[in-house]
């Protein structure tokens, strides 16, 4: 601790000034323009007029809340859906791929080389009238005529948690990589079974990991635009696209910027109830268990 | 308290450790030792006996119960690990409630059971603690009372005091032994220190470098009478001659190539080794006495010259040039503050010890 406190110290300030002029022009500013935005009310003439819930007020019926709460549902769907698939996988890659283990970390990264709308056109391949899943389902004489898998919520799930597992199976795989395989055969030896093992001594432990897994899947996906729009049609909106439309559209900026705000308490508080619900889930609710 | 008993068990692991047909019998109630160098084996084995492992072939009686086949979860055996395996996230009264809780007893008596346990380990006001706010010694206190409040029939420690430091260890061994006294529990205790192994064990086993057990017996047994230059060696300090044996049925005596004859003790005949064999004899240190004259109470001499002299407190260790060019060693309790007579380096010695204070070495 001495040491690095002392090194900084040697290299002032002024190191850290591009990060913060970073920081303030393309973070904080553009936050504060668009809070701002949304509360100040500007006549048609460009004066100020003073301060104004009536932007916020315009997104506050069931129209507009139901778009910010199905955008809730699909992040919270899609974290669930992609732990359910990452922590088997971080588990196997952590304690069972011994020297593979660095092959399968990569394999899990090839994607992200790729262009995004590439993702995008294999999926239609896969999903499309004729696409591949349809041909295989009738060739083993499953059905019959062709699904309608595109355009629908169900293309916009597999596509985003397709894009999205990464970023669960990274910092689970972490925080197992570490994890002291000891305290796994403690535990068995006390009498646990696997199960139990898992479900008190592995998840509690892994909790770091899962939290960060829910959340950098949870965040983006509240707010994730060209996944739904490519592949969900016109069925379903969400929080992206309804912003999108507003910032983009003809004068309506400030009504953009406004759904912004209202989204993104939305999404602060609902982080939070995340958390919560993640350590009531996940920590063990020992009679005194420690707290970290 | 139960015995255990290993039939012909064979285990190969990838890192290359292999136990190869062993066949051990551990008496119940006994506090065992196994005592092998680092890489041997000994390790596996308890983890064998535990069910971290599974044998590749042989099998594991409890008694007269084959639990070869029971899985770990199942099986009335817990064991301490080196490292202690405390559950980060979980205090010291959930860590020792952990293997109760699994039973579903009912929460006052697991209270009642927890708390008495950490009362005797002296562990009272450290309850509501994280492992990593413990000391070494609280740490592995509260590793053992988890291990033992499940009350099991056998306890496996696997180098529990490794971590210590030489006073700690030397006080928890006593709690140890004063432990297993009171529990009766079958204690089967896994070091490679020789120290470790003698302070505690009512019997012990010696294994070698390759996996095979070399001799079983008490401390006493195994540090007097060592069956082979691997047991004389590797418990304790000994010095080995080689030589011709002689006039086996009558005063045996053992001709070495440069030194000349020396006389053996009588029971040289129950070993099954005939006149003119290659024999191996163990005599330890402690036993050979060292001075400038020379004393003609004792059977055997050896003529030598001081090569080192290191003091260890208690004792000093001399090493001695004999005349074969062999180097042996003998070491002299300290007893007196000024002793009459002071060697010195390069000083002339004569190494003496009694024909009853040899060992002749099997192997």
């Amino acid at each position: 601790m001495k040491f690095t406190s002392k090194k900084s110290s040697e290299f002032p300030f002024i190191v850290g000034i591009p990060a913060i002029l970073w920081q303030i022009l393309l973070f904080y500013l553009p936050l504060v323009l668009i809070v701002g935005t949304s509360f100040i009310a500007i006549s048609d003439s460009g004066s100020l007029e003073g301060f104004t819930f009536e932007k916020i007020g315009v997104f506050l019926n069931p129209t507009y809340i139901r778009v910010i709460l199905s955008s809730v549902l699909l992040g919270l769907a899609n974290a669930t859906i992609c732990f359910c698939i990452a922590y088997p996988l971080a588990y196997f890659m952590a304690f069972r791929a011994h020297k593979f283990k660095n092959l399968l970390l990569f394999l899990l990264l090839i994607p992200f080389w790729t262009n995004f709308l590439l993702h995008v056109y294999a999926w239609f391949f896969v999903l499309e009238r004729n696409g591949f899943l349809n041909n295989l389902l009738k060739t083993l004489g499953l059905i019959q005529d062709s699904i309608p898998f595109m355009n629908s919520l169900f293309a916009t799930m597999i596509m985003m948690v397709y894009y999205y597992l990464p970023f669960m199976v990274l910092p689970i795989y972490s925080s197992l990589e570490k994890f002291d395989y000891k305290l796994i055969e403690a535990s068995l030896d006390l009498g646990a079974g696997r199960f139990k093992t898992l479900r008190r001594i592995i998840l509690p432990l892994s909790l770091g990991g899962i939290r960060a897994g829910f959340f950098l899947v949870y965040i983006p996906s509240f707010g994730e635009f060209a996944i739904p729009e490519l592949m969900g049609g016109d069925k379903q909106m969400f929080v992206g696209s309804v912003v999108a439309r507003y910032i983009l559209g003809d004068q309506t900026g400030s009504l953009g910027a406004a759904f912004t705000v209202l989204s993104s308490v939305i999404l602060c508080v609902s982080s939070i109830l995340l958390y919560f619900v993640l350590n009531l889930i996940f920590k063990r609710r020992g009679s005194h268990a420690v707290k970290n | 308290m139960r015995s255990i008993r290993l039939q012909n068990l064979k285990k190969r692991i990838p890192e290359g450790t292999v136990l190869n047909d062993i066949s051990l019998h551990i008496p119940a109630g006994k506090f065992f030792a196994l005592l092998g160098p680092s890489g041997c084996g000994k390790t596996t084995l308890l983890r064998v006996i535990a069910g971290l492992e599974s044998a590749d072939s042989g099998s594991l009686f409890l008694d007269d119960e084959d639990i070869t086949y029971l899985p770990i979860h199942q099986r009335p055996i817990n064991i301490v690990f080196q490292n202690y395996a405390l559950f980060p996230h979980l205090n010291v009264f959930d860590n020792v409630a952990y293997s109760l809780k699994l039973k579903k007893l009912p929460k006052h008596v697991i209270q009642q059971k927890v708390l008495k346990i950490l009362e005797s380990f002296d562990l009272q006001s450290h309850i509501y603690k994280a492992p990593s706010q413990l000391s070494g010694g609280q740490q592995q206190r509260v590793a053992l009372a988890r291990a033992i409040v499940n009350e099991p029939k056998v306890l496996l420690l696997d180098e529990p005091l490794a971590a210590l430091d030489f006073k700690l260890r030397e006080k928890m061994l006593i709690e140890l032994i004063e432990l297993q006294d009171k529990l009766k529990t079958t204690f089967i205790y896994v070091t490679h220190d020789q120290f470790e192994a003698l302070t505690v064990a009512d019997q012990m086993a010696i294994m070698n470098k390759n996996g095979d057990i070399e001799q079983i017996g008490t401390p006493k047994e195994i540090y007097e009478f060592p069956v082979s230059s691997f047991v004389a060696q590797f418990v304790g300090t000994t010095n080995i001659l080689q030589g011709i044996l002689k006039n086996v049925d009558a005063n045996p005596e053992i001709s070495i190539p440069d030194l000349g004859t020396f006389s053996l003790p009588a029971q040289a005949q129950k070993h099954r080794i005939k006149e003119n064999c290659t024999i191996l004899l163990s005599i330890r240190p402690e036993k050979i006495f060292i001075s400038k004259e020379r004393n003609p109470g004792f059977s055997n001499v050896i003529k030598g010259t001081v090569q080192s002299i290191v003091y260890h407190g208690r004792s000093t260790h001399y090493n001695v040039i004999i005349e074969s060019g062999m180097k042996l060693q003998a070491f002299e309790q300290n007893e007196e503050h000024f002793p009459q007579q002071v060697i010195d380096y390069d000083n002339e010695v004569y190494l003496h010890w009694q024909k009853e204070n040899v060992v002749i070495l099997e192997r």
